[in-house]
C-alpha cells in the first residue's frame, strides 16, 4: 500500500511542478560533483602515467658513487623490474666539431616505462630499447651544433661510435643533474671503452624501479637504509615540476567550485523543501486523522525521496558523464592517448554527496510534517511546528559532512565552515540592523512608504533574502571576472617573455663576454647567479647531516619572486648568514638562527640561518634552496648560471652562443612553457564551465529564494488589491523595494566578488592582485537590473490573477 | 438606489464546454438595506458575491454601485472603487499575518491616503470591542476575535456597501451570534448597504431582503 501510494505521490508531485525546484538543485549538484569528480580522477590518472615516465619508473634512486651497486644487485624483490643508467657529461667530438654533452648510458632493459619517438633518415620510429652496441642517439640541437648525418662518426672519450638517430621524445626525462648540455644516449656496454670514467669523474648513478605499489614501498625502506649522504630517492608523489603544480592548482580550483555549487544548491534544497512541507501539512494531517501511524508516513516520504534521489542520481551522473567528457575532449590534445577509465571514487563521492543533501536539507523539514496535529483538519488555523533550531542543525552537520567530503582534512573543513557560518551570520546580521526600524501600519499610503515599510517588516527574511542574491551576485561576478580576468591573469603570470632558455657552465671568465654577447644581441636575461654545489651539516648535530647536495648562490639582493617567510635579509654592517626555502625549513627542520656549517668541496663555512624564504618554483628564472651572502663565499670558485628570452625569430642565437662559449651549456625550456601555457589554456575552458554552472546554482538559489518570498506576497496582494490598492501601488511598491534590494545585495556582492578575487589572485594563482573597477559598477548594477526583472515577472504573475482567485486558494 | 443589477450572467470555461455558474440575476438595493443571499454550496453565491464587489468579471449584464456601472470598469478603475465604496468581512478573516490587530485596521484609510489612520482604526477596534488587543498578531486572536478585527476593517474604510462572505462560517454558534450582531449594530450605525452571503437561516432573517439562489438562478 505504501509502495503504491508513495509512488503515486511521487508521480504527482513531479507532474505538479512543485518538485521542480528540488529536482533541478539535487541534479545540478549531481552533475557537478560527478563531472568534475570523474575528471580529475581520471586526469590523475593520467598524470600519474606522465610522471612515471617522466621519471622514467615508479622509484628512482640516485647515488654519485657506484659502491651502492653490489648492495643493489644483491637484493632480488620479487615483481620488480630495475634498471641502471649511468650519467656523466663529456665533450663528443664530430669531424669537424665539438660540443659538451650530457650523456646517459643505459642498459637493455631500457626504457623501463613508455618509449622513445626517435628520427633517421627514413623518417620517424617507435622504439622500446637501447641503442644498439657501437650507436649512439643524439638530440637535434646536437646534431646541428656538431654538423653531423646520420652514419656519421663521433668521438666519446676513446671510443668511435656511430649516431644513427636524432631523440624526439624520451620517457625519462628527470634525468639527473647533467640533463642541462644536449643528450647524448649510449649503451651501456661501451661505457668502458671510453675510458671516461676513472677515479673522482663526476658520474651519476641512476637506478630504476618499477613494480606494485607495495613492492615500491618495500624498496624505498630498503633503499632508505642503504642510501648514503647525498643519495636522493624519487617517487611520484614527489612531483613538483610546473606542470604539476598547475594540474594541481587547477584541481584544487575545480573541487572549490564545485563545493560552492553543492553548497548554494543545497540551500536552494532546503527552501524548496520549506515549500514542499508547508503544502503537505493538510495532507499529512488528513493521513494522520484516517489513522496512518507516524512511521508510515516517515516510510512514505522516505520512499517518496528514494524516487527523487535515484531519479536524480540517473540524470545528474548522465549530465556529469557529459560534462567530464567534454573536459576530456578540451584536454585531448595535451593527453596523446585515451585517458584511464574512472574508479570507484567518483560514484561514491557523487552518491555521498545526495545522500547528504538528502538528510542534512530535506529531512529534518519532513520531521516538521512528521509532528503536524490531526487537529488541523478541523481546525485549519492551527500553525505546524515553526521550530528552525533542527533545521539549521542539521543542515550545518551536512555542511560540515560536505566540506570534510571534498577537502578530506578536518582542520581545513573546520576552518571554511567557521569562516562561512561566521560570515553568514554576521553578513546577515548587519543587512537586519541596516534595514532599520519598523512604523506602525502597513504604509500603503505611497510606494515608497509601503516598499520601505516591506524592507523593514520583513527584515529577517529580507535578510537571508538579500543574502540569497549576494552569493549569487558575488559568485556570478567571480565567474565573469575569472573569464574575463582572472584565467588571463593566471595565463599572463607566465608572461610573453618568460626565458625560455637556461645557460649553466658558465666561467668566471666568460661571464662578462656572455652578457656583452646578449646585450648586443637585445636578449633580456636573468642576473647571472655564481652557483655551486654544496652541504647544509646542522653544528649541533653533526651526525645529523642534511642527506642531499643543494645548489647554492650568493647575492646581496633578493631575487624577484621569492619572499621572505621569517627572519630578515641581508643588510650592511651585519653578520648576515644564509637565507633558506621554506622546502628545506619544511623538511630539515631548520629555525631562524639555527647555526650550519656550509660544505663546499672540503672547505667549511660557519654560518647561521638568516631567513626563510617562499620561492615561486615556476617561474622560469633560476632559483635556489639556499642563499648566502656574498662576504661568505669571496674565496669559493664557481660557475654562473642565466636564464634569458630568445624570440622566435632569433632562435639561431642559441647555437651561436654555444659556438662562440664552447663550455657553456645552453638548454631550451621553450617546449615546457608552450606545455605549461596550453595546459593553462585548456583547464581554462574547463574552468570556466564549472564557473558557469556555480553561477547557474546561485541564480536558481536566489530564484528560489525570491519565489519563496513572493509566495508570501500572494496573499498580502490579494488582501490589498481587495480592499482597492491599485496594481500599480501593488507593482511598484514591490518593485521599489526589490530593486533596493537587489541593490544592497549588489553591493555586498561587488565586495564579495572583491574579497574572492584577491583570494584567488593571491593565494590560489599566486599571482599579484589587481583591482577590477567595473565589478564595483557592475555588482549594484546587475543586482538592480536583475532583481527587478525577476521581481517584474513574479508580481505580474499575481497580478495577473483576480484577488477572488487568490482569496479562494 | 446603492446597487441595481441587470440581467447578470457568468461562464467559465471547463475544456471544451462552457459552464454557466450564473445565470439572469437581476435585483436591486437600496442605502442602508441589508441583504442575504442564501443557496446551497455550489449555488453561484460566492461569484454573485464576487461580481458585485467588483472582484470579479461577468459574462454579460449591468452592474450599477452606487451609479457607477461596473460592469464597464476596467480592473483598475474597480480598484479604485472597491477602495472608495466597498468594504469587506470574509469566512476565513483574511487578516494579514504579518501586521497587528490595529495595523490590520488601518489598511483601508492608509489605502485612502486619510490624515489619522490609527485614530480612527483605535476608534473601530474599540467598537468591536478589540481595543486591549490591538497589538496582538492574528495568530494570537480567537476565531471570533479575528472576524471581529475583519468587521473593524471593514467599517473603518467608511464604505457605502458592506460585503460579507459567510461571516459566521468558521465560528462556533455561540461567536457566531456574537458577531453577527456586531455586524448589524455596527451597520444600523451607519447608512451602508451590507449583502450577506450564508447558509445561516437565523443570519438571512436578519436582513431586508433574501435572494434565494440555485443552479445559478435566483429562486422565486
Amino acid at each position: 500500500m505504501l509502495l503504491s501510494l508513495s509512488l503515486k505521490l511521487f508521480l504527482r508531485e513531479v507532474r505538479s511542478g512543485y518538485l521542480t525546484s528540488m529536482l533541478i538543485s539535487l541534479i545540478l549538484a549531481i552533475t557537478i560533483v560527478s563531472g568534475i569528480s570523474l575528471f580529475t580522477d581520471r586526469l590523475e590518472k593520467a598524470l600519474n602515467t606522465e610522471t612515471e615516465e617522466f621519471l622514467g619508473g615508479n622509484l628512482k634512486f640516485e647515488s654519485n658513487q657506484n659502491s651502492i651497486k653490489p648492495l643493489l644487485d644483491g637484493i632480488n624483490f620479487q615483481n620488480v623490474e630495475q634498471m641502471e643508467m649511468v650519467l656523466f657529461a663529456s665533450v663528443v667530438f664530430s669531424e669537424n666539431e665539438m660540443q659538451l654533452s650530457s650523456v646517459k648510458a643505459v642498459e637493455n632493459s631500457y626504457p623501463l616505462i613508455g618509449e622513445l619517438e626517435l628520427k633517421d633518415s627514413k623518417g620517424i620510429f617507435v622504439s622500446n630499447s637501447n641503442p644498439k652496441p657501437g650507436t649512439v642517439w643524439m638530440d637535434e640541437r646536437l646534431k646541428n651544433l656538431l654538423l653531423l648525418d646520420y652514419g656519421d662518426k663521433v668521438e666519446i672519450g676513446d671510443s668511435t661510435l656511430i649516431f644513427v638517430a636524432t631523440i624526439i621524445y624520451e620517457p625519462d626525462r628527470a634525468s639527473g643533474n647533467f640533463a642541462f648540455a644536449p643528450k647524448t644516449i649510449m649503451n651501456m656496454s661501451d661505457v668502458e671503452s671510453t675510458n671516461i670514467i676513472q677515479p673522482g669523474s663526476r658520474v651519476e648513478y641512476n637506478y630504476l624501479f618499477k613494480g606494485s605499489e607495495e613492492e615500491i614501498i618495500k624498496v624505498k625502506d630498503y633503499l632508505e637504509e642503504i642510501k648514503e649522504n647525498g643519495d636522493e630517492i624519487e617517487t611520484l608523489s614527489e612531483d613538483s615540476s610546473s606542470l604539476g603544480r598547475t594540474i594541481e592548482r587547477s584541481e584544487n580550483f575545480f573541487l572549490l567550485g564545485g563545493l560552492i555549487a553543492v553548497l548554494l544548491s543545497a540551500c536552494t534544497i532546503g527552501i524548496a523543501s520549506q515549500r514542499f512541507t508547508r503544502r503537505h501539512v493538510s495532507y499529512v494531517a488528513i493521513l494522520k486523522t484516517l489513522g496512518m501511524k507516524t512511521f508510515q508516513i516517515r516510510a512514505l516520504y522516505l520512499l517518496l525521496f528514494l524516487y527523487t534521489t535515484l531519479l536524480t542520481l540517473i540524470i545528474g551522473l548522465s549530465l556529469g558523464w557529459v560534462l567530464q567528457s567534454n573536459f576530456i575532449t578540451l584536454m585531448s590534445s595535451y593527453f596523446p592517448t585515451e585517458l584511464p577509465s574512472p574508479g570507484y571514487y567518483p560514484l561514491l563521492i557523487t552518491c555521498l554527496t545526495a545522500l547528504i543533501c538528502q538528510f542534512g536539507f530535506i529531512y529534518p523539514h519532513i520531521l516538521k510534517l512528521l509532528a503536524v496535529s490531526p487537529m488541523r483538519v478541523l481546525k485549519d488555523h492551527i500553525s505546524f511546528s515553526q521550530e528552525s533550531v533542527p533545521v539549521f542543525s542539521m543542515g550545518l552537520i551536512a555542511f560540515l559532512l560536505l566540506l570534510y567530503l571534498y577537502t578530506n582534512q578536518l582542520t581545513l573543513s573546520l576552518i571554511i565552515f567557521i569562516g562561512v557560518v561566521g560570515f553568514s551570520v554576521i553578513g546577515i546580521g548587519i543587512i537586519y540592523l541596516l534595514l532599520g526600524k519598523n512604523n506602525t501600519g502597513l504604509g500603503a499610503t505611497s510606494s515608497i512608504n509601503l516598499a520601505l515599510s516591506e524592507l523593514r517588516r520583513r527584515k529577517l527574511g529580507n535578510s537571508f533574502q538579500i543574502f540569497a542574491f549576494t552569493v549569487a551576485i558575488g559568485l556570478s561576478l567571480i565567474t565573469f571576472s575569472a573569464s574575463k580576468n582572472l584565467l588571463g591573469s593566471w595565463q599572463n603570470s607566465i608572461p610573453e617573455d618568460s626565458p625560455n632558455n637556461f645557460a649553466i657552465n658558465i666561467t668566471i671568465e666568460d661571464k662578462d663576454n656572455m652578457q656583452v654577447f646578449l646585450k648586443d644581441n637585445q636578449i633580456k636575461s636573468t642576473p647571472f647567479f655564481p652557483v655551486t654545489s654544496a652541504t647544509i651539516l646542522k653544528k649541533e648535530d653533526q651526525d645529523n647531516v642534511i642527506d642531499r647536495n643543494f645548489n647554492i648562490t650568493w647575492i646581496e639582493e633578493l631575487p624577484d619572486q621569492n619572499e621572505l617567510f621569517a627572519g630578515e635579509w641581508f643588510k650592511e654592517n651585519h653578520k648576515n648568514g644564509i637565507s633558506i626555502s621554506d622546502e628545506i625549513y619544511d623538511r630539515y627542520d631548520l629555525q631562524i638562527g639555527d647555526e650550519v656549517f656550509i660544505k663546499i668541496n672540503d672547505e667549511l663555512i660557519d654560518t647561521y640561518v638568516q631567513s626563510i624564504r617562499t620561492v615561486n618554483w615556476d617561474n622560469f628564472s633560476p632559483n635556489f634552496f639556499v642563499i648566502g651572502h656574498p662576504s661568505l663565499f669571496e674565496d669559493i670558485s664557481s660557475t654562473y648560471i642565466t636564464s634569458f628570452f630568445i624570440p622566435f625569430e632569433k632562435q639561431q642565437l642559441a647555437a651561436e652562443l654555444m659556438r662562440e662559449f664552447r663550455t657553456v651549456s645552453v638548454f631550451s625550456i621553450e617546449e615546457l612553457i608552450k606545455q605549461v601555457r596550453e595546459i593553462i589554456g585548456q583547464v581554462s575552458k574547463a574552468l570556466n564551465s564549472i564557473l558557469l554552472l556555480t553561477c547557474l546554482s546561485a541564480i536558481f538559489l536566489a530564484f528560489s529564494a525570491l519565489q519563496d518570498g513572493f509566495s508570501v506576497r500572494k496573499h498580502q496582494a490579494a488582501i490589498l488589491r481587495t480592499l482597492g490598492a491599485s496594481n500599480t501601488l501593488i507593482k511598484s511598491s514591490a518593485l521599489i523595494e526589490f530593486a533596493l534590494l537587489g541593490l544592497i545585495a549588489g553591493t555586498l556582492g561587488a565586495l564579495m566578488a572583491y574579497a574572492g578575487i584577491y583570494f584567488i589572485e593571491t593565494e590560489v594563482f599566486e599571482t599579484s592582485a589587481n583591482f577590477y573597477p567595473e565589478i564595483w559598477i557592475l555588482g549594484p548594477l546587475i543586482g538592480l537590473v536583475a532583481v527587478s526583472l525577476l521581481c517584474l515577472y513574479l508580481i505580474n504573475g499575481i497580478i495577473k490573477q483576480s484577488p477572488k482567485e487568490l482569496l479562494m486558494r | 438606489m446603492i446597487l441595481e443589477v441587470n440581467k447578470l450572467r457568468k461562464e467559465v470555461s471547463s475544456g471544451d464546454s462552457k459552464l454557466v455558474i450564473l445565470d439572469d440575476i437581476s435585483f436591486s438595493l437600496e442605502e442602508g438595506q441589508s441583504l442575504a443571499i442564501t443557496g446551497p454550496s455550489g449555488s453561484g453565491k460566492s461569484t454573485l458575491l464576487g461580481l458585485l464587489a467588483g472582484l470579479d468579471t461577468s459574462t454579460s449584464g449591468e452592474i450599477f454601485l452606487d451609479d457607477i456601472a461596473l460592469h464597464n470598469l476596467d480592473e483598475e478603475e474597480r480598484a479604485e472603487l472597491r477602495k472608495d465604496k466597498v468594504g469587506f468581512v470574509f469566512q476565513s478573516f483574511e487578516l494579514l499575518p504579518s501586521l497587528t490587530a490595529l495595523e490590520n485596521v488601518m489598511l483601508p484609510s492608509e489605502l485612502k491616503n486619510e490624515k489619522d489612520p490609527k485614530n480612527n482604526a483605535k476608534y473601530f477596534l474599540e467598537r468591536v470591542g478589540l481595543d486591549k488587543r490591538e497589538h496582538h498578531y492574528p495568530n494570537q486572536l480567537s476565531g471570533g476575535e479575528q472576524q471581529r478585527v475583519a468587521i473593524a476593517r471593514a467599517f473603518a474604510c467608511a464604505a457605502k456597501i458592506l460585503f460579507a462572505d459567510e461571516p459566521t462560517g468558521n465560528l462556533d454558534p455561540k461567536n457566531g451570534r456574537l458577531v453577527s450582531d456586531l455586524l448589524f449594530e455596527v451597520n444600523s450605525e451607519t447608512d451602508n448597504a451590507l449583502i450577506i452571503v450564508t447558509h445561516d437561516h437565523e443570519l438571512a432573517e436578519k436582513c431586508d431582503k433574501q435572494i434565494d439562489l440555485k443552479l445559478g438562478k435566483i429562486v422565486e
